[in-house]
């Protein structure tokens, strides 16, 4: 409970002040807090169910100050985390370059979910998604933040005691048998 | 734990948030299309107590930009100076002429009765943030239905229009930016009164349709809003015409279009507390054979109704 509730209030303050920089920089060069955050959690948090949770509540506050339907953000967030969880099992994300270019690749995904329920749920809008210079633009200030904020929520679950080094240290004795 | 039985509800209970998304974003479609006003109680509290920590966050960034603002505005200032003196001079010029015709045709007194058609009370607004997601463009302000704010709203400042406003909390409210995808404007071109439909492109220009066959559109036309409808009183500025594309075989024909607002430099602006149908025309999409009062002034009458305008 305490890490949950302690990450819901960073994502808070992420998407506050992704707000007031937004206001100040282009929407394509400010990084994703949330979003990457997310993408972290679903790296890192041990509790799937918790991060499940934490995603949809960090994608419900990103509708709420995005002006898009109540919703959107909720459901493409938990599709990150799960792709984040599910991709993490097979492929290494620790290091920095392998989780900037998922996080870059997450984000242009991420870009035409958000253009398709657009579309789907919005028809008078049509099914527009951003210039190509745009998208990969802002998936490559993702993919430049991606690590650090992985690296931040790192601390934070670290500082919460959820971080999974406990897994790293379980050392396996080979059992020795006598004939 | 069985490991089946831990991925099936697993499983189950991604399938259940993702069933919550959808309703959630199907109920607010709905709540949109109603009219319905203010955001669901959780949701407000939140943006309410968004407002004054964004505003304390803004405090260094807006300090640190002033700072910038003032420097680079200085580089420039005597020349400026002057190109503004000579601006004035002539506008001053041009308004004694203006005048004088408007005596001689007899409207000015038919312009002071229409007067107060256009006395619209407004409420000055501060900007808190911006949007978060780089897809929609939306802003938002420290002013909700606690002040009078309801969505629907048209929100200008002193450059031209800015938006409307979507959704308002008791302290907040969220205003889509002209330049949003699901924005669209009925404007009117002041030269040649040729009239179109504006729309966002998600960047930082928009796009003026019109109907190819006789609409008379030229590079640095100004577009101002056509007032028909209800939801913006005639004559606001929208932008000004930058680009006008070869329409081809093409009925519609589109024309790239520069915001009056600096939406980059927006800190404050007025609402305007009268709310028109806009919602239910940005979201009821009127058809092709809607009449053309329901896609006059609102956002987002669909292409097909923009199609069906006759220019006049």
């Amino acid at each position: 409970m305490k890490p949950a509730v302690a990450l819901l209030g960073v994502g808070m303050f992420a998407i506050l002040l992704q707000g007031v920089l937004a206001s100040l920089i282009p929407a394509a060069l400010t990084p994703d807090l949330s979003f990457l955050l997310v993408v972290a959690l679903g790296t890192r948090l041990r509790s799937t169910g918790t991060g499940l949770l934490l995603a949809s509540g960090l994608g419900y506050l990103a509708d709420l100050f995005s002006g898009s339907l109540l919703g959107l953000h909720a459901l493409l967030r938990v599709l990150a985390f799960g792709a984040a969880r599910l991709c993490s099992r097979q492929l290494n994300l620790r290091g920095a370059l392998p989780q900037a270019v998922f996080v870059g690749f997450l984000t242009l995904v991420n870009a035409l979910g958000v253009a398709a329920l657009t579309a789907f749920f919005s028809p008078e809008a049509g099914f527009g998604v951003p210039p190509l210079g745009t998208l990969l633009l802002h998936a490559f200030v993702n993919a430049i933040f991606g690590p650090l904020v992985a690296g931040g929520c790192e601390v934070i679950l670290a500082f919460a005691g959820e971080d999974d080094r406990g897994r790293h240290l379980l050392r396996l004795e080979a059992r020795s048998y006598r004939s | 734990m069985n490991p089946l039985g831990r991925s099936a509800r697993m499983a189950l209970g991604v399938a259940g948030l993702l069933l919550i998304a959808l309703i959630s974003m199907v109920s607010n479609r709905r709540a949109l299309i109603s009219g319905a006003s203010s955001l669901p109680w959780g949701a407000g509290a939140v943006m309410d107590v968004a407002v004054p920590v964004q505003k304390t966050m803004a405090v260094p960034v807006d300090v640190v930009r002033d700072a910038w603002r003032d420097y680079v505005d200085l580089l420039d200032v005597r020349q400026e100076n002057a190109s503004l003196r000579e601006q004035v001079w002539h506008l001053e010029e041009d308004n004694l002429q203006l005048r004088e015709a408007l005596v001689a045709s007899g409207r000015l007194e038919r312009i002071a009765d229409m007067r107060d058609d256009f006395e619209i009370p407004m409420l000055p607004a501060e900007l808190v943030g911006g949007g978060v997601s780089p897809w929609f463009r939306s802003v938002m302000f420290d002013r909700g239905h606690g002040d009078g704010v309801r969505a629907g709203m048209p929100v200008i400042s002193e450059q031209g229009l800015v938006g409307l406003v979507t959704a308002a909390s008791r302290r907040a409210s969220q205003t889509m930016l002209l330049l949003d995808r699901q924005s669209a404007v009925d404007g009117t071109i002041q030269r040649s009164r040729a009239r179109g439909m504006v729309r966002g492109r998600g960047g930082d220009e928009l796009a003026f349709e019109f109907v190819a066959r006789g609409g008379d559109v030229q590079v640095g036309d100004v577009v101002i809003t056509s007032g028909l409808g209800g939801v913006y009183p005639k004559g606001l500025r929208v932008g000004e015409i930058t680009r006008v594309s070869d329409p081809g075989s093409r009925l519609l024909q589109t024309a790239t279009l520069a915001p009056a607002v600096d939406f980059g430099r927006l800190e404050q602006v007025f609402v305007m507390l009268r709310r028109g149908p806009t919602m239910e025309l940005l979201y009821s999409g009127a058809g092709p054979d809607a009449e053309p009062t329901n896609t006059e002034s609102g956002l987002a009458a669909t292409r097909g109704a923009a199609a069906a305008e006759p220019t006049p």
